[in-house]
């Protein structure tokens, strides 16, 4: 869907209202009240990323020790292990029908593997340079990556080949995101630019310059416009609606490294961050304010993910710690 | 909001009469209003206020005030998915004609090439031995087939993806369309990309390769046709089937269109369409301009106007205006001079917009419909106070594009102001001069061009029923061209002219005219059929110039001749001397045969005296031979008359006249009366040629002298007869009957008579009737002699009469002509 143009203007009104009379019908809970349940440890170094798999059922780890774990989603139970990067791997994705993975590595390469089997499905070649971030796009035949080669790239998922090169930013990509309905691209990199693609043909629509860099970048695929979570440098969490800075989401700690952030909305509307204070932060979507912090990784908590239907969230947590957590709550 | 919303549906179907109207519905506000306010003048009602009419938008995204900024303190929601928006085709359908190509993408293979390349296809790809332009020509092409297929695995899925998919394949098209045109369309270097590129691709790649040629193929027929040329040969079956799927481009619309016709307008109107540029012969028209023939030809008979400068003619373009503007004005004329009754409109995009507009200033038109108007010219826009065109009378239509060049909207306004003319303006929002909508629109709103065409048509199609119901209430309430029109309206559109002989000596050398390439001032009397055959094909029968000089003639006569038959089946009215009857039965088909249709053999057995003869000839395909002609031989002498029916064709003539249409049989008497009723004699006269034998035979008989002194100079009309071969009910009973009515009595009248009727022509009116009822009505018709009684006795052909009656006021009026 391409209306970009036209549709924020138009729909800005109407989210007001329903997630108003939303918050008053079901009293929405001033506070989550997440406790750890599980600890995860297997990675033999620090642990980069952690993603649920789309079906609910599964937690994929990726990790410098160049394997991806796949965990149980609702009891930590260890599945399996995949191998074959040569390189520590940077980050993971599931594909929609959580058949397939994709994981990008430092080995300047990502791979597509079957859950099922573990098998490499697909090597795709092309980055110059580290591979950073990687998505799925929602039809699944698409995955786009960015890179320390400061470039995105589309791939086909059927053939592996490579269908276009976006020479999007001048520092490496620290993030990639597909929309809702897989017709934009958003990246954000190091340069402080996030820029948003049109998917078919490629071309930048719009650019959002912050204050910083961009070090992560988070769709939460709502109405046909695009909200994204933007974790900056500066101790602030951006989230914008298209090209417009909506909210900021300040006190946690982020100076060095790309801490994903995320949405939570299957209790209350959360927004949900890593730190390098070694907590996960949690913050109230629309009044911004801290609503919980979780205490308990031993190293800067670098990514985090929120389950899709039950009100889980995991987080991992660097070379000191090289452990996933996995944390519940009532709301 | 929601209400609001389906009161804007209901009433965009009341209002709408298409489904493609309400596409655009929703931004027709003034409609809205309108209906919600029905007593209400539209603002230009007032006799002060100017002519021109309020402006109409189609697919004008209505501006929307600025976004009030919101503050980082509102909430947002996070949940809530946007429903996707219906497309406005039937999107079943748009998917599987989208997928046609990957569907049939084996097509393009033989099965001697093996297996399919796998989907690395690329890098087995042999590239020895290849030239530097080869090279780039193949990479060309290869990454204009890759942007594709990312667009193709982009949009899947999505909610208008057979929209989408339509845009990417056309853009690639495009693309490799200019590689192909960097080599120069070089033969040899297409005719290789196109064998490697079925050779090598992958099945995905494969199709939409396929997409590319059939888009292209379809702009570029010859080349393609020409690069396509080596496979062709080869595979025998893939590659006709190939050429099938590549015969047109799919369309995601496809449904919608064909099952949405724009109605007939009221009137039955002429369209002409304006020629906006000299045009080649040679160079077939656009497929979007075959589009709008063809559904401009759904509102009335369309009429493309084709100026003809010879390319190696070193004229200017003043001259080459001329030259168009006179075409179109002799066109004009010519079809004016034809038909006279109906409206003509003339439409023209772009420079045939002026030209249109222009010849509106010289000729008489109903409406002018101006596609893309070039308001503005190197000397600034159009509409000064010595703008010729501001004094135009009639009602214009202007359809301008929101994006064009060459007007403005605003600009449009400014000179519908000040134009003295009836006139509407209609917007389409995010199209050029020439009405093409870009591609983003078409994105945002789910629209393909044929749709955007379609709309348009039906806003044309709303003006031109505005114009034509006006136009005809304006007749009738102006007195004497009332009767003409409400003649018009009840009698079935076509005429049928017909002219008699005159003066003529019966002599053998009239064999020469009958034969098509008779130079004699013609002696056939063609249908009208006939006429509009001549207009469009050349080797018919007549040449152009004779039947316009028939016409001349008949217009002349004042001689009126209706008939209600289905098009296709002109009748040719040949006079021939008794004697040569038998001979001419088959002769004279021949030459009419060979060009139209084989006549099925015809016995002349019965046709003892024969002597006026009917050439019914057929022009429908399918007919084949099942129609049998009639043929009734006119006497060549001026005054004299014999009827005399072959077999065959007396059955034909007698199942034609007695088939259930009386509505044709009234029509026949109808158009023949006016002669009748100016016959000097002042009798009336009728004979009825029924399907009932016996009936007639006894009171022709019976009138014999009077029939036959009133048959002197008579020429015999019969009308168009009805081709449908299967209607006809063929009793054989009626064979011979006609022979019967007229053959006693006539011999000795022909030689009494002649002398003294040299110069009159007259007209017997022909009535048949099927029911029992109807022929004694005419037999007290012909025995008491009288159209008031015949009218009375039978209500049914009592309009007849009345017809009778307008037509003879017709014949006073034109006399002076």
């Amino acid at each position: 869907m391409a209306t970009e143009d036209k549709k924020p203007e138009t729909d800005t009104k109407p989210p007001v209202v329903p997630s108003a009379s939303a918050s008053q019908s079901k009293s929405a809970p001033a506070k989550p009240n997440y406790s750890l349940k599980f600890t995860l440890a297997g990675h033999t170094k620090a642990v980069s990323s952690v993603k649920f798999s789309p079906s609910g059922e599964w937690l994929a780890s990726s990790s410098a020790d160049k394997l991806i774990k796949i965990w149980g989603a609702y009891d930590g139970k260890f599945e399996k292990t995949i191998s074959g990067h040569k390189l520590g791997i940077s980050d993971v994705a599931w594909s929609s029908d959580s058949n397939l993975l994709v994981s990008a590595s430092d080995d300047k390469t990502l791979k597509i593997w079957d859950v099922n089997s573990g098998k490499c499905l697909k090597t795709l070649k092309g980055h110059s340079n580290y591979v950073f971030c990687c998505n799925f796009n929602p039809q699944s035949n698409l995955i786009v990556s960015g890179s320390f080669d400061e470039s995105v790239r589309i791939w086909d998922v059927k053939t592996g080949k490579c269908l276009k090169t976006l020479p999007a930013h001048s520092d490496p990509v620290s993030a990639v995101h597909f929309n809702r309905d897989g017709s934009l691209i958003v990246s954000s990199s190091y340069d402080g630019l996030c820029r948003i693609w049109d998917t078919a043909s490629g071309q930048c629509l719009k650019t959002l310059i912050g204050k910083s860099s961009y070090l992560s970048v988070n769709l939460k695929k709502s109405k046909s416009h695009v909200q994204h979570l933007n974790s900056c440098i500066q101790k602030a969490k951006l989230l914008w609606i298209y090209f417009l800075c909506l909210k900021t989401y300040t006190g946690h700690k982020n100076e060095k490294y790309c801490i994903f952030a995320n949405f939570s909305v299957t209790g209350g509307k959360w927004i949900v961050s890593g730190s390098e204070d070694n907590m996960v932060y949690i913050w109230n979507l629309q009044t911004k304010e801290i609503v919980q912090k979780l205490q308990g990784h031993t190293d800067v908590v670098i990514s985090t993910a929120c389950h899709p239907t039950e009100n889980i969230i995991a987080s991992a947590a660097l070379e000191n710690d090289k452990t996933i957590k996995l944390w519940k709550s009532d709301c | 909001m929601y209400r609001g919303d389906k009161d804007l549906q209901t009433s965009a179907r009341k209002m709408g009469t298409s489904l493609l109207f309400q596409l655009s519905a929703y931004e027709r506000e003034l409609d809205l209003v309108f209906l919600d306010h029905s007593y209400a003048k539209p603002w230009n009602a007032h006799p002060d206020a100017s002519s021109a009419r309020p402006t109409r938008t189609l697919f004008v995204t209505p501006r929307r005030q600025a976004e009030t900024l919101s503050d980082s303190e509102s909430l947002i929601d996070v949940e809530t998915v946007t429903p996707t928006p219906i497309p406005l085709y039937d999107n079943q359908k748009a998917l599987s004609v989208m997928k046609e190509c990957e569907r049939h993408v084996l097509f393009a293979r033989t099965a001697a090439d093996g297996p399919p390349p796998p989907d690395d296809w690329e890098e087995h790809i042999n590239k020895t031995g290849w030239s530097v332009t080869q090279n780039k020509l193949f990479n060309k092409v290869v990454k204009a087939l890759q942007a594709e297929r990312l667009a193709r695995l982009a949009n899947e899925n999505a909610s208008n993806e057979p929209i989408l998919r339509r845009i990417a394949v056309d853009k690639c098209a495009r693309k490799v369309r200019h590689a192909l045109a960097s080599v120069n369309w070089e033969t040899k270097l297409t005719q290789w990309l196109h064998t490697t590129m079925i050779e090598s691709l992958s099945l995905s790649m494969l199709a939409a390769y396929l997409d590319v040629l059939q888009t292209l193929k379809s702009k570029l027929p010859t080349l393609i046709d020409r690069m396509l040329l080596p496979s062709a040969k080869t595979g025998a079956p893939s590659a006709e089937a190939l050429s099938l799927l590549l015969k047109r481009p799919w369309d995601p619309a496809v449904g919608v269109l064909s099952q949405n016709k724009p109605c007939k307008l009221p009137g039955s109107p002429l369209i002409l369409i304006a020629p906006s540029f000299p045009t080649n012969p040679a160079l077939s028209t656009s497929r979007r301009m075959r589009f709008w023939q063809s559904q401009l030809s759904c509102l009335g008979k369309v009429i493309p106007v084709h100026t003809h400068v010879n390319s190696g003619a070193n004229i200017g373009i003043t001259q080459c205006l001329e030259h168009m503007l006179g075409t179109v004005r002799a066109k004009v004329m010519e079809v004016h001079s034809h038909f006279p009754h109906k409206p003509i409109i003339l439409v023209g995009w772009n420079a045939g917009a002026l030209i249109a507009c222009h010849v509106s200033l010289m000729e008489y038109l109903t409406a002018v419909v101006c596609l893309g108007f070039p308001l503005l010219t190197v000397n600034g826009p159009r509409g000064d106070v010595d703008d010729p065109l501001l004094d135009m009378k009639t009602p214009v239509l202007f359809v301008v594009g929101q994006n064009a060049l060459q007007c403005t909207t605003d600009g449009m306004e400014e000179f519908r102001e000040k134009l003295r003319a009836d006139n509407s303006l209609v917007v389409v929002g995010g199209a050029d001069d020439n009405l093409r909508i870009n591609s983003a629109k078409m994105k945002s709103e789910g629209l393909t061009q044929t749709m955007v065409d379609r709309c348009v048509q039906d806003e044309i199609a709303d003006f031109l029923s505005g114009v034509l119901t006006r136009a005809e209430g304006h007749s009738h309430g102006s007195g004497e061209m009332r009767d003409l029109d409400t003649e018009k309206k009840k009698r079935p559109r076509r005429e049928l002219p017909f002219e008699m002989e005159r003066g003529r000596p019966s002599s053998p050398a009239l064999r020469v005219s009958i034969s098509p390439s008779g130079s004699e001032k013609s002696s056939l009397i063609t249908a009208t059929q006939l006429l509009k055959t001549h207009m469009q094909r050349s080797g018919t029968v007549l040449t152009h110039k004779q039947a316009q000089a028939q016409f001349a003639a008949f217009m002349k006569q004042n001689m009126l001749v209706r008939k209600n038959l289905p098009p296709g089946t002109p009748c040719i009215f040949v006079p021939v001397t008794s004697d040569q009857i038998e001979g001419l039965d088959r002769d004279d088909l021949r030459p009419h045969g060979k060009r139209r249709q084989t006549p099925s053999p015809t016995p002349s057995k019965a046709s003892k005296r024969a002597k006026i003869k009917v050439t019914i000839v057929s022009q429908s395909e399918s007919a084949g031979g099942a129609i049998n002609p009639a043929e009734v031989g006119v006497s060549g002498k001026p005054l004299t008359v014999a009827v005399g029916q072959t077999v065959p064709g007396a059955k034909e003539l007698s199942g034609l006249l007695t088939s259930p249409r009386s509505g044709s049989l009234s029509e026949v008497s109808g158009a023949l009366s006016p002669g009748s009723s100016s016959f000097s004699s002042g009798q009336p006269c009728m004979v009825s040629v029924s399907s009932t034998p016996a009936q007639v035979q006894a009171p022709a008989t019976a009138q014999a002298p009077s029939a036959s002194s009133l048959l002197q100079g008579l020429s015999f009309s019969l009308q168009e007869i009805v081709t449908k071969a299967p209607n006809l009910p063929s009793p054989a009973t009626s064979t011979g009957s006609t022979q019967a009515v007229c053959g006693k009595s006539q011999d000795p009248v022909l030689s009494s008579v002649g002398p003294s009727g040299g110069t009159l022509l007259r007209t017997v009116p022909v009535v048949t009737a099927g029911g029992v009822s109807k022929t004694t009505a005419i037999h007290q018709l012909l025995t008491n002699g009288g159209l008031a009684k015949l009218a009375s006795s039978l209500p049914g052909l009592a309009h007849i009469t009345n017809q009778t009656a307008g037509m003879c006021r017709t014949a006073k009026t034109r006399r002076p002509r």
